[in-house]
């Protein structure tokens, strides 16, 4: 008898998490302790440290938008690999597993059943959220239980790499394909390791009924987001991301003053010795948010949802955003446009952030993940499909000239003007104080100078103080 | 369930035939699954893993079979568990605490020697090449260079050798890339072709000589093969990386390999670097500065929520206990309502009610008193913000408890006080609130000790903000010890920095520990004087 209670205990412990022995004082806590998946993803919530990152709601885990019904486990699994749900299945020698995420799943599903039937290997295609990708990369590849192929933002590259955890590709002939500033984006230490496919960078979206035609410099902007706002016809004629602040939005600022986050040198590598957010141009566009924000052009309290919320319900007539935004607003229905950045004195470049594949660094098969990706997503075909279902700037030059779509072409101009958001784990000092400097000056809780000294002076403090100063 | 007298038969000893066969037949049925999981884990590489089990499975086999370890078998599981779920990762956390595993250093030394041993630098050029593939399964490799000289390789044997176009071996020309069709048995295959044994052709080396020193030749793409030499080889007896193309010798330091003149080579590895954590907790002046004041508003937090969840809790309990109140089941249920809503959809709620420009709350009170109070961006606000939502998370629990333990107060008491003359209040006092505190002191110190470390509710509600004006670290005015060592362990200069935020945590579970220590006494200390 006593077995059978050792048995029901063992059992116990088997599915019961820790959750289980909690003093559960308050239950807000509960969840945290039991999570519903029983991979460690590393932080509990979405850690401030990537948060900022991905808080322009970072591309592809964008709110709404699933044009592609995404089915969550591919119906034709391959033979290889079994389909469970929570933990990514590993990669096998033999099978090519892949990671990608909600939107490409189906299609890339598509797309490895071809490349089985015309070459035999079989192929998985496993769907994780888009920021899990990376966390989940870093724990199971080492462990031998990651996949061949991941997709993955440019901007992860430095962590991917300093922790050896992608391998460098060669694009041979068809690296000429490419958009190179894309290819430049995924290059790191002079080597590339990604296929790009898709870019984003912000553009302003401009309600069409109050703003028929979109302003080309920032002054005429603000000229017009007053006038709209005295006639009393929105609420706010401009709008931006003020709580919590989002640095990401705010970047085109930043570069319109002439300020920078690290210098750049002649190859295009940033230097994280040379941190310009307290430059002249820093302090100048310190300076011209926290006058927007006395002026009224710039509201307090607003976040990411509520600006696209304001905007689709015709309270406010402009607003900067990626294109992962253009789903959820044309749903809405509010006639809009999407034009470039208005200059500023020193033009207003926006972050550029790039997605591509990836071959881990612990690829099963290396060679073959590869060649998959040289051979098979490196096409016309499956260029085109990627941007069918998921409409962003694509990276592949014969798909460039294939737009038509009037705004998705504004936002590959804009792109096109950007700078690629620093890779360099350094970055990740940065979001930090850049967010909370923001929100200092949005709340007006400090002289604006100030507030962005502090975050320079932080982030120096911070870079130079960690563990490990680049190499 | 006897054992009062000596010469009574021992409640664990068996007490019919049946009872020990079914005793075994379920200790038979834990081994099987326990052996069935050590196999897998073995098979799985986690031999560590497959001993603890093990040694898990024999201890609950003895318990069971040896009478006098009989107080064993009930204690045995939690111990278990204890070990498991405390123990384990209390010791996983000080040893990661004394070792720089983090950004840049994820990697074990050996899967970076690895990594570093497979890399090979090439000064010959190219070749292009092709395979050929026998009914049985053997390959050979067509391989041309720039030059256009041709050679065969076998990829069973490596063996190299140049290829005469004279050979009677060699079928008739594919007049598409001017290499015959067949070699002996061995037919070509096509571009597409090739791409499903890539997997083993990838780890085909053909051994040849580069400038007079052997080099292999390997297969680096679809239509790619390189000359090549191992560039990097360890030397385990030195603990040094030697460079064979440059002649430099990376000595191994601080979790990187490091050139003579300071050259790091990326990745690096996680490495034992002794207490370097420690002291920069206790010495870097940017770690120190707010930990002070984190550190009280940590323990107000703790403090202030049990205290206004244990009022509200007790107020409402004293009410529903109340013998005149009508629909007092109706009232019972909405009062536990909050409970059964999941803490992490409440928090999210809660701070959408509260959002200074759309929340029902702010447009409530910008209506009624004309004031909106912006929540998120002052100091203060934030803080009382916080405690109202975990105020309405912890009541419920604390008006389960409160009503439970009320129950059990005797009624006779409170007639026998009645008689006295007490006043309602003096009752509470004097009765129901020493009464109560019994029963419940260790539950508000669970609850206490919880919410001291209660890292999701700041997550959600505020993360951490408002930010502190002048701070040069990412300490928020919200934030307590456990979301402070978060920031600073995952907002540092180079991301992730597990094993500095594992030294912090070791730092907290002191304080906790000693902060349950004093409870302990404390509360002790209150039974003993009811």
């Amino acid at each position: 008898m006593g077995g059978v209670v050792l048995l029901l205990l063992l059992m116990l412990v088997a599915c019961a998490g820790p959750g289980a022995s909690r003093p559960a004082a308050s239950p807000a806590a509960s969840p945290a302790t039991s999570p519903a998946t029983p991979v460690v993803t590393g932080s509990p919530a979405e850690s401030p440290a990537e948060s900022p990152a991905e808080s322009p709601p970072s591309p592809a885990e964008s709110p709404a938008e699933s044009p592609a019904e995404s089915p969550a486990e591919s119906p034709a699994e391959s033979p290889g690999a079994s389909a469970s749900p929570s933990p990514p299945p590993a990669g096998v020698e033999g099978t090519l597993t892949i990671w990608v995420d909600e939107l490409r799943a189906q299609y890339m599903t598509q797309v490895g059943q071809d490349f089985q039937t015309a070459t035999g290997v079989p192929v998985a295609v496993h769907q994780l959220g888009f920021g899990d990708i990376r966390d989940q990369l870093q724990l199971r590849g080492p462990a031998g239980e990651g996949p061949d192929v991941i997709i993955g933002a440019h901007d992860w590259l430095g962590q991917l790499v300093e922790n050896g955890l992608v391998e460098p590709l060669d694009l041979g002939t068809k690296t000429e394909s490419f958009d190179p500033v894309a290819l430049q984006a995924f290059t790191y230490d002079g080597q590339l390791y990604g296929v790009p496919y898709a870019s984003e960078a912000i553009a302003l979206y401009h309600n069409t009924d109050l703003v028929p035609e979109p302003p080309a410099t920032w002054d005429e902007l603000k000229q017009i987001a007053q006038q709209l706002q005295d006639d009393g016809t929105v609420e706010q004629g401009y709008i931006l991301q003020t709580g919590p602040a989002d640095p990401y939005h705010s970047y085109p600022f930043l570069t319109g003053h002439g300020g920078y986050i690290f210098a750049r040198d002649e190859a295009g590598n940033y230097d994280p010795s040379d941190v310009g957010l307290d430059s002249e141009g820093g302090l100048a566009y310190a300076r011209e948010l926290d006058q927007m924000i006395k002026d009224g052009i710039l509201r307090q309290d607003v976040s990411y949802d509520t600006m696209i919320s304001l905007f689709t319900g015709g309270s406010s007539a402009m607003f900067m955003t990626g294109p992962w935004a253009l789903a959820p607003i044309r749903e809405s229905g509010v006639p809009f446009d999407v034009a470039p950045i208005p200059a500023m004195e020193e033009g207003a470049r926006p972050f550029v952030g790039v997605q591509a594949f990836m071959v881990s660094a612990f690829a099963p098969n290396k060679t073959l993940a590869e060649t998959f990706l040289t051979e098979y997503i490196a096409t016309d075909e499956t260029m085109a499909a990627l941007f069918e279902v998921d409409p962003r700037p694509p990276t592949w030059l014969a798909q460039v000239e294939q737009v038509d779509d009037e705004q998705v072409l504004a936002f590959v101009e804009s792109a096109s003007t950007g700078d690629p958001m620093p890779a360099i784990p350094e970055m990740s000092a940065v979001w930090t104080d850049w967010t909370d400097a923001l929100n200092l000056i949005f709340t007006q809780a400090q002289d604006p100078e100030q507030a962005m000294r502090d975050a320079a002076e932080g982030i120096r403090t911070t870079i130079g103080g960690s563990a490990s100063p680049s190499p | 369930m006897t054992r009062t007298t000596k010469g009574a038969p021992r409640a664990g000893a068996p007490l019919s035939v049946w009872g020990l066969i079914g005793r075994l037949a379920a200790l038979a049925v834990i081994d099987a699954v326990a052996l069935a999981f050590a196999y897998g884990l073995v098979a799985g590489g986690l031999l560590v893993g497959a001993v603890v089990l093990l040694v898990i499975t024999v201890v609950i086999n003895l318990a069971f079979l040896v009478d006098r370890l009989y107080p064993l078998r009930w204690i045995s599981p939690g111990l278990l568990l204890t070990v498991l779920m405390v123990v384990y990762p209390l010791l996983y956390t000080a040893y990661i605490a004394f070792t720089n595993y983090g950004q840049g250093h994820i990697l074990s030394k050996q899967q970076v020697i690895d990594r570093l041993e497979g890399q090979t630098y090439s000064e010959a050029a190219a070749l292009t090449w092709r395979a050929y593939r026998s009914p049985a399964g053997a390959f050979l490799l067509w391989l041309t260079d720039e030059a256009g000289n041709e050679l065969l390789g076998d990829a069973r044997t490596g063996q190299l050798q140049p290829i005469d176009r004279g050979d009677p071996q060699l079928g008739p020309i594919d007049p598409a890339d001017g290499l015959p069709r067949r070699i002996g048995d061995h037919a070509k295959l096509a571009r597409l072709e090739v791409i499903r044994y890539l997997t083993i052709l990838e780890d085909v080396r053909l051994r040849t000589e580069f400038a007079g020193e052997p080099a292999e030749i390997r297969i680096e793409s679809l239509d790619r093969a390189d000359v090549g030499r191992q560039r990097y080889s360890y030397d385990a007896a030195r603990d040094v990386l030697v460079d064979d193309r440059d002649d430099i010798e990376y000595q191994s330091r601080e979790g990187f390999f490091v050139a003579p003149d300071g050259t790091r080579l990326t990745p690096g590895f996680a490495d034992f670097i002794g207490p370097a954590n420690f002291l920069r907790v206790a010495t870097d002046p940017n770690i120190r500065g707010p930990f002070l004041g984190v550190f009280i508003w940590t323990f107000a937090f703790a403090a202030l929520t049990v205290v206004l969840a244990f009022a509200v809790g007790l107020g409402l309990a004293l009410l529903l206990n109340d013998r005149q109140l009508p629909a007092k089941g109706l009232f019972r249920t909405l009062s536990i309502i909050p409970y059964t809503i999941p803490g992490f959809i409440s928090a999210l709620v809660w701070v959408g009610l509260l959002n200074p420009l759309h929340g029902p709350i702010n447009v409530m009170l910008a209506d009624v008193i004309g004031f909106s109070p912006r929540w998120f961006s002052d100091g203060t606000l934030a803080k009382v913000a916080l405690l109202m939502v975990n105020t309405w998370l912890g009541y419920p629990y604390m008006l389960l408890v409160s009503l439970g333990a009320l129950q059990s107060i005797p009624s006779e008491v409170y007639e026998a006080a009645q008689i006295d003359g007490a006043s309602p209040f003096q009752r509470f006092r004097s009765i129901t609130f020493p009464l109560l505190l019994v029963a419940l002191a260790p539950l508000l110190i669970g609850a206490f000790a919880f919410n001291f470390n209660n890292f999701t509710l700041i997550e959600l509600v505020t993360e951490g903000g408002p930010p502190t004006p002048g701070a040069q670290t990412p300490a928020g005015q919200t934030d307590i010890l456990i979301s402070y060592s978060f920031r600073l362990a995952f907002a540092s200069g180079r991301g992730q920095d597990y094993a500095f935020a594992a030294a912090i945590s070791l730092f907290i579970f002191v304080i906790v520990a000693a902060i349950t220590l004093f409870n302990f006494r404390l509360s002790r200390r209150v039974e003993e004087l009811v």
